[in-house]
């Protein structure tokens, strides 16, 4: 052991006086860092961005034909529309991309006011992911989708769902190898060093003040447990008969909890019941929980990082 | 200035080299305090007491473990007076036998269980299809795969072999006669006309037959739950990390081992799934592995979720002793049955070296080429809890080498 300690030792006071000798020559020191600054700057300046397509297109070619050049085309599953999707860069990748999707009818015109969603898939891994995508209507049949996160890489789907009035037709996109973006990776997998663990949280839309306890101290590890989950008012009052809906998900290996959770009691003075919850592995996971008090709805989510 | 930093430099290369060459010891031994956390939370000592079930109220009774042994190597519970469970689950062979398919009266589709710990488990068989160890019993009893066996048989094994244990435990035996207990009758829609028959009994009747072939699991879940791991050489290993016992650790696992075991709970992330004293989460992962070519397609966990809630033998149904609110995982369970395509339950890795061939269908002869075969997966057919980071040959040596140190003998009810 004595010689072990004496080696620990050694080791340490060359390491120190091969930093001194560095840290002495400023010159080379100044030159590291603007090199490492500037290869910084460039690897992080944008990549010939594809702005967006134009809302203006020509119609002339007759129905269901593609009206832009670069366009992914595809009819819907029952016909009645023609959907193209245009990548904003050249292909998808892990992390947040956009598309533009444009949709024209039989008689070649433009679809508006439609009621568009969009589901990313994993078909052979059987799951979604947990933010929505955002979609705004640019007009001409024009719809921008933002905020496609695809959490992995392999084999995904978006899944376009087109409503209007009473129609609804579907049209799904396959990618069947979705890269990992390099430059996104990190980002996207690992959690952030300044996680927010906090327990008591306002919703995003600041309507209300939540905050959890698990009945089981620390949260364990593959056991079902219950929470206590605090609602009260910006003024502090308790939220009481509100509908809470919760979900858990796990942002590092895109999966949620193994168990469906629920409120199940009203415990009164805005306090409720959650059972059913489980977390299947250490790390971190993100539990988010829509309330709903009258006319007021708004969501909260908390982070845990789960130890064994 | 620069004298003095090339002999710093050579310094250093020297300490090094002699590192390097030595794999030195307290390196290698040393843990931090989130490894340590770790690596308690596999040792066979961070084990609970063996918890009863609340939907089995005999699950610790020793009358009903003596007397779920003996059912347990029963060879007349099967249809050709030849098939027990000891017959896939030999006790002298770790509970689990040898074959890539359990053979009983025929083949099965999926591998034997191993019955190490079942006691701490909540969802049985490699889909779950069953919530307590006392349902599960019964299930292979009435396959024809398996014991090809019915309950009114069982029922008649029982009134005519087993009745004192029975009365002992359960109180009398009800009033059948043979022609309530016609032999082949069972609820299996896969049967027409043993179907048949079990319709054609009384109301009042099937439920005794169901009393006594409900209890009869019970009673074999009780001993069951007594198959346990003992410490193995990782445990001791444990055992000396948190006692700071050096010496004894060096003693205890080799270099490679050591580095196996860095391995599993560090870079390979196996305990992702294989957590806890017991090495499993207990849940349904897909892992990528494909369907073999003679086998029937198996969708595994996502066919299990209406089966274990439609059950006539669950947690909320009247042969079981919970209460609503034991049963928690039943309700709350996750039926969102897409994203079990596939899935399988985690398996003990408790003497896993003893138990080839591996994964749900024996598929894979040998531990080696498990671990080849997670280490070549492929980014885009794993899911992220399959990220094992780039493993070399020598790496997957060491895990295999520190999975053998998982290997110690069974304890149970003697």
């Amino acid at each position: 052991m004595h010689t072990v300690m004496i080696i620990t030792f050694m080791f340490r006071s060359v390491a120190y006086t091969f930093i001194r000798h560095f840290v002495e020559e400023e010159i080379f020191v100044k030159t590291i860092t603007v090199l490492f600054l500037s290869a910084l700057l460039i690897s992080c300046a944008p990549t010939a961005k594809n702005t967006r397509i134009d809302e203006k297109h020509v119609h002339e070619q007759g129905e269901f034909t593609k009206h832009y050049k670069e366009s992914l085309f595809q009819l819907s599953e029952k016909g009645m529309y023609s959907v193209e999707l245009v990548l904003k860069e050249p292909e998808l990748k892990t992390g947040i991309n956009a598309v533009d999707i444009i949709i024209h009818d039989k008689t070649d015109r433009d679809v508006v006011d439609a009621d568009i969603t969009v589901v990313p898939w994993m078909p052979e891994m059987g799951h979604g992911v947990f933010e929505k995508p955002v979609i705004t209507e640019r007009g001409g049949g024009v719809y921008t989708v933002d905020n496609i996160i695809l959490i992995m890489s392999g084999y995904w789907e978006l899944r376009i769902t087109i409503k209007e009035a009473s129609f609804v037709d579907k049209a799904v996109f396959e990618f069947r190898d979705v890269k990992v973006d390099r430059g996104h990776e990190h980002k996207m997998t690992e959690a952030p060093a300044d996680l927010d663990l906090a327990a008591k949280k306002l919703t995003d839309n600041k309507m209300f003040n939540v905050s959890y306890k698990s009945m089981r101290e620390p949260i364990p590890i593959n056991r079902i447990h219950t929470w206590e989950l605090a609602v009260l008012k910006a003024d502090g009052s308790p939220v009481r008969g509100a509908v809470i809906s919760l979900d858990g998900d796990m942002p590092e290996h895109g999966h949620g909890l193994s168990t469906q959770p629920e409120v199940t009691d009203d415990l009164g003075n805005g306090k409720y019941l959650v059972e059913g919850i489980k977390f299947s592995m250490p790390g971190w996971w993100v539990m988010k929980f829509n309330i709903q008090s009258g006319d007021k709805e708004d969501t909260v989510m908390f982070n845990l990082m789960l130890k064994e | 200035m620069k004298k003095s930093f090339y002999r710093v430099l050579l310094s250093m290369m020297i300490i090094a080299v002699l590192c390097a060459s030595s794999a030195w010891p307290l390196d290698l031994h040393t843990w931090s305090e989130d490894e340590m956390t770790t690596l308690k939370s596999l040792w066979i000592g961070s084990l609970p007491p063996v918890p009863a079930d609340p939907s089995n109220k005999y699950s610790v009774d020793p009358k009903a473990v003596a007397f779920g042994k003996k059912l347990f190597f029963d060879n007349r519970l099967s249809g050709n007076l030849k098939v027990s469970c000891a017959t896939c689950h030999p006790a002298n062979m770790n509970f689990a036998d040898n074959l890539p398919l359990a053979h009983g009266m025929g083949t099965t589709t999926r591998r034997t269980m191993p019955l190490i710990g079942m006691a701490y488990q909540t969802w049985l068989f490699w889909d779950g299809r069953k919530d307590s160890l006392w349902a599960q019993a019964l299930g292979p009893i009435e396959s024809p795969v398996e014991h090809g066996f019915t309950r009114t048989q069982c029922a008649s094994i029982i009134i005519e072999h087993h009745k004192k244990d029975y009365e002992e435990l359960f109180g009398p035996l009800p009033a059948l006669s043979k022609r309530d207990l016609p032999a082949s009758a069972k609820p299996s829609p896969e049967e027409p006309s043993a179907l048949k028959a079990w319709v054609s009994i009384p109301r009042d009747k099937k439920k005794a037959i169901n009393r006594i072939y409900t209890n009869m699991g019970k009673a074999i879940a009780a001993f069951v739950q007594t198959i346990m791991p003992t410490p193995s050489r990782f445990d001791d290993y444990v055992e000396a990390a948190l006692k700071n016992d050096f010496s004894r650790m060096v003693k205890t696992l080799a270099n490679d081992e050591v580095k196996g075991l860095r391995l599993f709970i560090g870079k390979a992330k196996c305990t992702n799934c294989h957590s806890g004293p017991l090495f499993t989460n207990g849940e349904f992962h897909n892992i990528g592995l494909t369907q073999p070519e003679n086998l029937p397609p198996d969708a595994g966990r996502s066919d299990a979720i209406a089966k274990v809630l439609a059950d006539e033998f669950n947690c909320m149904s009247e042969y079981s002793d919970a209460r609503r609110a034991d049963c928690s995982e039943l309700r709350f369970i996750d039926t969102d049955t897409y994203k079990y395509i596939g899935a399988f339950k985690t398996p003990t890795l408790r003497n896993v070296a003893e138990r080839a061939p591996y994964m749900r269908a024996g598929q894979i002869s040998t531990l080696e080429k498990v671990l080849e075969f997670y280490r070549d997966l492929k980014p885009g057919q794993r899911s992220a809890d399959l990220e094992h980071g780039e493993l070399n040959d020598l790496q997957l040596q060491q895990l295999e080498a520190f999975l053998r140190t998982l290997s110690a003998p069974l304890d149970f009810a003697k």
